[in-house]
């Protein structure tokens, strides 16, 4: 009885001086801006193809012309760049909208700044697509019923798509089997027959396709013409703080995306800088748009969508998320 | 014996090279995921040639260095406090039974949150995952002491001191040794794996975007850049060892009774 009370207040000690410990740390976060008029952000980003505005944007001066001088750390996927941004890691992030709504609705302290990425709208012509393997008697969505079906997130953005596709053709999108699987894997599940069928996105979407893999729906248009996918954001917190440096990467952000929509060639360029994407494979890539304001009315569609798939755990407030 | 062994050693790898070669070739799996031994070569070889993959290796290794070097450091202050001083083992035992099993991987969510991607986010969970493995072997290690020695050298009238020195560190340096060499492994293992989940700058950073990329050679050659690593550090972790352990008779195996 006595070694389990020592053990006890042992124990308690350690979680108090842990405490201590790391409320010292979040102390020292540095918010790092000078006098000399060019700001340094932190920018979060996941290393695929919608990025490319942002390199291209650094490439071409814009942000240094705004006073921003870009830090860009590439995390891999979402998971570590919203609570990176909120803790102060980076001071920008790059995250889909569900996931931001999500965030919001959960009371993460959000906001949408910029513009991301859009689908290009085109049904067939999408950088994201449902695809079934070459030969599959799989003809349309509404096929998927009792079908497993690949997703890289589960109750996500790409889910709620999916199941909007499904509905659409007039299927019953709580028939389908989801299975959670990251993009890069899709290509090889396809072809191996352990999925049905894989919600896949640029460049595994190009792979795919050289498998003679088939389209047989594209559920970001499904969900609403030309739907704003992605969005650049910070944290509240920071927005309050910072009105100042907010503007300037807006400003240098919408330059930059329309100046990636101008010039695919420069895009394809650029993405080799940061991907290892294989020459053959971008070759075939399709982009997506760059659209330098957000599409509210798409984002409205979105949620309306994440609420009927209860997504959320309480609605989340689009005017206090979006710029 | 050693050529031999050698020899046993290259013919096993050439041997496991070859069947790699083999098996995408008759079409056992598919050259588009599983791509021949010389392909991933040559993906090696554009690899080396690229400044970027050596700035990652030495990302990768400083990550390593330095998290083996707190954790030891670390394990080996804490171990010999904890059997030294009265009380204290039994007061922390439950506490280390509680922490150690924690996979260091689910620390990544705090990582994050409290360094972002950055060095000291793999840092933490490195040392969190290579400090138990120090410790323990440090606690079992002075259990180890023989209690007449121990006697012996308090009746000499050596204080506590002089007691760790001669008598306790002795005796505690062979398990150390194994403590280290598992830590290496295990710290090897964490910063690649930090790297991979969190984005870290480094090897494991650069796996990520090249799976991502839909880049399966290059995904390979650095996976087996990551496999020599492990190799080199346990032949090396064995060589400290051999040099650190001389004196003791598990190296001296000729006067083993």
């Amino acid at each position: 009885m006595r070694r389990l009370f020592a053990g006890l207040a042992a124990g308690t000690f350690l979680l108090a001086t842990a405490a201590c410990g790391s409320s010292d740390d979040s102390g020292t976060s540095t918010g790092s801006s000078s006098s000399t008029g060019t700001t340094t952000v932190e920018l979060g980003l996941i290393p695929i193809v919608d990025v490319a505005p942002v390199y291209l944007g650094v490439k071409q001066g814009f942000y240094e012309k705004h006073g921003l001088k870009l830090s860009i750390t590439t995390a891999q996927g979402g998971a570590a760049i919203v609570p990176g941004v909120v803790s102060g890691q980076f001071q920008f992030g790059f995250s889909n909208m569900t996931s931001l709504m999500v965030a919001q609705s959960n009371s993460v302290p959000v906001q949408a700044v910029s513009n991301g990425i859009a689908s290009t709208g085109v049904q067939g012509k999408d950088f994201g697509a449902i695809t079934v393997k070459k030969g599959s008697a799989l003809r349309s969505a509404k096929d998927l019923e009792g079908k497993k079906v690949a997703i890289n997130t589960l109750k996500n953005i790409n889910e709620t798509a999916v199941r909007e596709s499904v509905r659409k053709a007039g299927g019953d999108p709580d028939r389908v089997k989801f299975v959670e699987l990251a993009f890069d894997q899709m290509p090889a599940a396809l072809d191996g027959g352990q999925i049905d069928a894989a919600m896949v996105v640029e460049p595994a979407l190009a792979t795919v396709k050289s498998q003679g893999g088939v389209e047989i729906a594209s559920p970001l248009v499904d969900v609403a013409p030309d739907l704003t996918v992605a969005m650049y954001f910070t944290s509240t917190q920071y927005a309050q703080k910072n009105p100042e440096v907010v503007r300037k990467f807006q400003e240098a952000t919408a330059e930059s995306l329309a100046y990636a929509d101008a010039h695919p060639d420069e895009v394809r360029e650029v993405v080799t800088t940061y991907t290892k994407i294989p020459a053959s494979v971008l070759a075939r890539v399709t982009l997506p748009k760059w659209p330098a304001e957000a599409n509210r009315s798409s984002i409205e569609a979105l949620e309306k969508l994440g609420e009927q798939d209860e997504l959320f755990t309480s609605p989340p407030d689009l005017e206090k998320l979006l710029p | 014996m050693r050529g031999t062994n050698l020899a046993l050693g290259a013919a096993g790898l050439a041997a496991f090279l070859a069947l790699g070669e083999a098996v995408p070739r008759l079409g056992l799996v598919k050259e588009a995921y599983f791509p021949p031994t010389s392909r991933i070569a040559g993906a090696l070889g554009d690899e080396l040639a690229d400044s970027a993959f050596w700035t990652a290796l030495g990302d990768t290794l400083t990550g390593w260095a330095l998290g083996l070097a707190i954790a030891v450091g670390a394990g080996i202050v804490a171990g010999v406090v904890v059997s030294v001083v009265p009380y204290l083992r039994e007061a922390t035992a439950s506490t280390v039974e509680f922490l150690r099993p924690i996979p260091s991987v689910a620390l990544i969510p705090l990582a994050v949150l409290l360094y972002g991607t950055e060095l000291r986010s793999v840092l933490l969970l490195v040392v969190y995952a290579s400090f138990w493995q120090i410790l323990i072997q440090v606690l079992y290690g002075v259990q180890d002491v023989d209690p007449v020695a121990e006697e012996t050298a308090r009746s000499y009238g050596l204080g506590t001191w002089a007691r760790i020195r001669h008598v306790l560190w002795p005796t505690a340096l062979p398990y150390v040794m194994t403590g280290v060499r598992l830590a290496a492994a295990v710290a090897l293992i964490l910063v690649i794996t930090a790297e991979l989940v969190i984005g870290a700058p480094g090897l494991g950073a650069r796996i990520a975007v090249a799976q991502t990329s839909q880049a399966v050679p290059e995904m390979y050659a650095l996976i087996v850049v990551t496999g020599v690593l492990g190799l080199l550090i346990n032949v090396g972790a064995r060589t400290v060892e051999r040099h650190a352990l001389a004196w003791h008779q598990s190296v001296r195996g000729e006067v083993a009774v």
